[in-house]
Parts: structure tokens; C-alpha cells; sequence
């Protein structure tokens, strides 16, 4: 069953988007991650233009981290003081991404720039959490006992930021450190959701627990409140300024991401927590070998079309 | 001196005259009557590209008969080249292409060479060479190369090719002509088809003369929800998007109550 997206102007298979989506929903109720950073490089390999890739996901994470946040806020795991100075960083970040895609497609680069920023972003996470998962796999090999988790201690970066000015007193998360770092990080991932259309929490996260020293459940929570409305101005500015959000692929995917977080979720519970990473692990560090192969392999097209100005199609 | 002037005058104005004359006007020539299967294409929710079949009448028995399909606008398409830069590929340069049609497919009871000779051809802009001459190159970004302009055109028939925009068939069996009189073919409107009007055109040729002209317009254009949702994206782009994410808050919290906690993001 074919389908025409109005934006992206191509037909394509109706069950093959909708198979992806679910994919994608199915590997983060597995993980517990946003699958923005998975679901754009795919759209690109069924060949979405990037640009429409990056935006109609944006406009997917607005719906799927709203169901989240929802839940989060009524059971008061959202620190709203903190949620806003990250806001205020991601609407400004959000806003200056959006203008560096409008830049780059005028010069026939943004896809380049975008596989660029994904390669090393990826590679990071994806070896890290490679690294991490298989030593924790050796220690609970080698003896359980020694297995007593270690208290997260407050960081030299913990310490660091709380020197600095501005500082805040949150009380949600229980925190008096300054609003410069939340801001900075805000910005990063605003502009980081504008070019590669993810929502971050990847990022942001690990962020706010080990450097801002937020307790899990108020980052996770305060994280997916953040995320909807950076990402809701990520794909207003995508609507105005490079006219690329495809409502319809949008709903596509919503579709089959809530569908397959349900039996990600499901699946999660079977496995063990150092597995599911080491699992997540190969398929990011997989996905970063494609990319960085698209770069330096000499493409089988040396002449392409660039796209119209404004237009998205 | 006057009277020379006016000689030298009046050869000139015989000149242009004659070249005229021998030039081949399509319009002046006898109609070939066609009929289409319709006339006008829409886009749907299912559009997957649609096919139009013509069929008509040879103004002459036995000519040959070529049939061309363009956009009845041509579009300035902007072509980036890409280039090693370190160990990577990225666009280097790009030209603006003026006078490549959008869209430019023909067929041909038999190969266009054996039907019209070169001259012809290029008058009538029939075949690819005809094309690449009316093409004209601008670089906008990087350095200029010798073979700029051919790696272009190749690469521009490349992509129009592959989304099935460009092509010449010229068989006899895809335009075929019954006892030299009726004949039938049928073009196919890819999905890269955008809305806008195209033109079908026939020549009918006898020895490389042109002895018939005729010419059908086919417009393709968005329905329903479809075109709703383009010209709302271009038009109203603030109110598309405030629409765009108040749908999606909507639809993430109608999950999160059937299916109890979402919970992802």
C-alpha cells in the first residue's frame, strides 16, 4: 500500500514507514531511550530528504515525549525551575539550529554536515556505552559480591559548576548550584535537535545526573517535559523557515513507535540491564559505520539535485 | 549610394525571408487529431504515479510519428557537485541549470535518427542533444572545470532518469501505428510528477519533413488532504506549524491514556 507525502513529495510504502516507526518504538521501550537519533538515518536510508527526515521527526518527539512528560508530571517527577533554565537554553539553541540548516542547505551541505555531527556523536555514545557495559559483564562474571553499587559521588564538574554565578535553588531535585551550566547544555542540545531532529535526552540525561547532580527520576522526568517544548519549537521553526515538517510521515511513525514501545517494554523485562546496553551499543556503533562509510566512500552519484529554495520537495 | 542601400536592403529582407520559410513551424501544420484518456491527474493519499494513454490519427499514412511530453514550465534546478575534500566527500561546487525541462520523455515509431535528421532535431528540440543545447550552466559556488558541463548534463539526465522524468523509447511497439493510420501509446506520470500543466505533443514526419503537428494538455494537481496540507505548509507555514505540534501533543496524550503510562520519549 502506497502513500504520497505531501512534503516530502515521493510515494512510498505506507507499511515500511509504519515498520520503521514501530522499530524504532520497539528499541526504545527496550532501552528506555528517545529514538530520534535512530529513527532520522533511517528515514534517510528509505530515502526522505534529510532535511524532511530531521523535521517530521522533531514533530514526532513533540508527540511522543508528551505522553511521557504527562506521566512524569502527575507523578511530580518534573522539576519545572530547572526544566525552564534548560528550556530557555533549548529554545534559544532550537532556534540558532534551525537557521544553521537553512545555511547549510543553501550550500549543499547539510546532509554532509549531518552525517558528520551524527558520526561523532554516535561513535562516543555508542562506544562508551560499549566500554561500560562489557566491564560491568566482566566484574558480575568474575565475582557477584563485589557487585555493591557505588553511590554516585558529587563530581569535580559538580563542584566546579556550583562555584559559578547565578546560582539557583531548586527544589525539586534538591539543588542550590548556578543556572549557567543547565542553560549551556539547553543550547547544545537545542541545536543539536534542530540538525540531527532528535530530542537529546541521550545527552541531557546523563547530563543532569552526573554533572548537575540531579536524582534519576526528576532527570528522566524534567528531561521529557524539556524535550516537548524545545522540540515543539524545533518543528514550528522547521514549518516557518525551511517548510519541512511532513505532518503525514510524522503520524506515520507515531503510529508504529507507540505500537512497538509496548513490546519493547515488554521485551526490556527478559533482559538484563548491562545486555540491553551492550545490544544498544552494536546498533549505534553499526549505524555510525554506515554513516561514516557514506562519507568516504566515493558516492555512486557525483551530481545531485539541491533543493529549491524554501521548498521542501 | 541610395539605390545600392536599398538593393543591399531588400537582398537582406529576401534572405530572412527564405530562411523563414525553410524553417519548420509546427503550428502552421495540418492538426493530428488525439484523444487522452483524461485530462487531468490527481493526487491523493495512494498516488503512486498514473498512466495516460492517447490515441489519434496519422495525418498521413505511414509517417512517422515522434511524441514528446514536457511541463509546460521549465524550472531553473540548482546541482551540487561533490568533490574529495581529506577523506571526504562533499559538495564542492553548484551550478544554477536554466532551460532543463522538468520533466521530458519521447517516443518515437522508430529510432529519432532514421525519422529526422540533426538539424530538425535540434529546431524541434527533439532528443537529448537538443536538450543539452538549450541548457545553460551558471556556477554559483567553487571552481569551474573543463568538463563541468558534461559531468552536469549526465548527471542531471542520471537523476531525472532514475526518477523516471527523462526517457526516449523508440520502438515501434510502444508507439504503435495500425496500417500506417491509428495509433496508440500511453505515457506513464511518475510520483516525482509535481502538480503544474504538461503538454503532449505529436509530429508527424515524411522523408524528415514535418507534416503534422498536434498538441494535448494533461494538469496534474493535489486533492483533498493532499493539497490541503502543501498549501497550507507554503502559505500559512506559522499556522501549519502550530497545527503540526498541537497535533502531536494531542495524539502523544491520547496514547498516554490508552495505553496507560507511554513513558518513552
Amino acid at each position: 500500500m502506497e502513500i504520497y507525502l505531501p512534503i516530502a513529495g515521493m510515494s512510498i510504502n505506507f507499511f515500511l514507514v509504519l515498520g520503521i516507526g514501530g522499530l524504532v518504538g520497539f528499541l526504545s521501550g527496550l532501552f528506555g531511550v528517545g529514538g530520534g537519533f535512530l529513527l532520522t538515518p533511517l528515514m534517510m536510508m528509505i530515502g526522505i530528504p534529510p532535511a524532511v527526515a530531521a523535521a517530521s521527526d522533531s514533530n514526532q518527539i513533540v508527540a511522543a515525549a508528551s505522553s511521557g512528560a504527562f506521566a512524569h508530571w502527575r507523578l511530580g517527577n518534573v522539576d519545572f525551575k530547572m526544566g525552564l533554565v534548560i528550556l530557555a537554553g533549548g529554545i534559544a539553541g532550537g532556534t540558532i539550529g534551525v537557521q544553521i540548516v537553512a545555511v547549510l542547505r543553501a550550500l549543499g551541505n547539510f546532509e554532509f554536515v549531518m552525517k558528520v555531527v551524527y558520526v561523532l556523536m554516535l561513535g562516543l555514545v555508542g562506544g562508551a556505552m560499549f566500554i561500560e557495559s562489557l566491564r560491568t559483564i566482566r566484574r558480575s562474571q568474575a565475582s557477584g559480591a563485589e557487585l555493591a553499587a557505588a553511590p554516585v559521588s558529587e563530581s569535580g564538574l559538580t563542584r566546579l559548576f556550583n562555584k559559578l554565578p547565578l546560582r539557583m535553588h531548586f527544589h525539586r531535585s534538591g539543588l542550590h548550584t548556578s543556572a549557567i551550566f543547565p542553560f549551556s547544555i539547553g543550547t547544545i542540545v537545542g541545536i543539536m535537535a534542530a540538525i540531527l531532529g532528535v530530542g537529546g535526552g541521550f545527552i541531557m540525561v546523563p547530563a543532569m545526573i552526573y554533572i548537575i547532580g540531579m536524582p534519576t527520576i526528576a532527570a528522566i522526568g524534567t528531561d521529557l517535559f524539556q524535550i516537548v517544548l524545545t522540540s515543539a519549537n524545533v518543528t514550528l521553526q522547521q514549518a516557518c523557515v525551511n517548510k519541512t515538517v511532513d505532518l503525514l510521515l510524522a503520524l506515520i511513525l507515531l503510529g508504529g513507535s507507540t505500537i512497538g514501545a509496548q513490546f519493547g517494554a515488554v521485551a526490556g523485562k527478559r533482559l538484563k540491564g548491562e545486555q540491553i546496553r551492550i545490544l544498544l551499543a552494536i546498533i549505534v556503533l553499526a549505524l555510525t559505520v554506515k554513516l561514516f562509510l557514506d562519507l568516504v566512500i566515493t558516492p555512486a552519484d557525483l551530481v545531485s539535485l539541491a533543493p529549491a529554495k524554501g521548498g521542501g520537495h | 549610394m541610395q539605390r545600392v542601400l536599398i538593393l543591399c536592403l531588400s537582398l537582406l529582407w529576401g534572405a530572412l525571408g527564405a530562411a523563414e520559410a525553410l524553417a519548420v513551424s509546427p503550428a502552421v501544420q495540418p492538426k493530428v487529431v488525439t484523444a487522452a484518456s483524461k485530462h487531468i491527474i490527481e493526487i491523493g493519499l495512494s498516488y503512486r504515479g498514473d498512466e495516460i494513454h492517447f490515441f489519434g490519427v496519422n495525418p498521413m499514412p505511414g509517417a512517422d510519428l515522434v511524441i514528446r511530453l514536457t511541463a509546460a514550465k521549465e524550472e531553473d534546478v540548482k546541482l551540487s557537485v561533490k568533490g574529495r575534500v581529506g577523506p571526504f566527500w562533499m559538495t564542492v561546487k553548484q551550478y544554477e541549470v536554466a532551460g532543463a525541462p522538468f520533466i521530458y520523455k519521447i517516443h518515437a515509431s522508430k529510432p529519432l535518427d532514421q525519422i529526422i535528421s540533426r538539424e530538425t532535431a535540434q529546431e524541434l528540440e527533439l532528443g537529448y542533444v537538443a536538450v543539452r543545447q538549450k541548457m545553460k550552466l551558471h556556477l554559483i559556488r567553487g571552481t569551474a572545470a573543463p568538463d563541468d558541463e558534461e559531468k552536469i548534463f549526465k548527471g542531471l539526465i542520471k537523476i531525472k532518469e532514475e526518477a523516471n522524468l527523462y526517457n526516449i523509447v523508440e520502438d515501434p511497439k510502444r508507439l504503435e501505428i495500425s496500417e500506417g493510420k491509428l495509433f496508440k501509446h500511453y505515457f506513464r506520470f511518475p510520483p516525482a510528477a509535481t502538480e503544474g500543466r504538461y503538454q503532449v505533443e505529436t509530429f508527424a514526419f515524411v522523408k524528415g519533413e514535418l507534416v503534422g503537428y498536434g498538441k494535448d494538455f494533461i494538469e496534474i494537481k493535489k486533492v483533498g488532504l493532499e493539497n490541503w496540507l502543501t498549501q497550507t505548509s507554503q502559505n500559512q507555514p506559522v499556522f501549519f506549524g502550530i497545527l503540526a505540534v498541537v497535533i502531536a501533543v494531542g495524539a502523544g496524550l491520547l496514547v498516554g491514556v490508552i495505553f496507560g503510562k507511554g513513558g518513552h520519549h
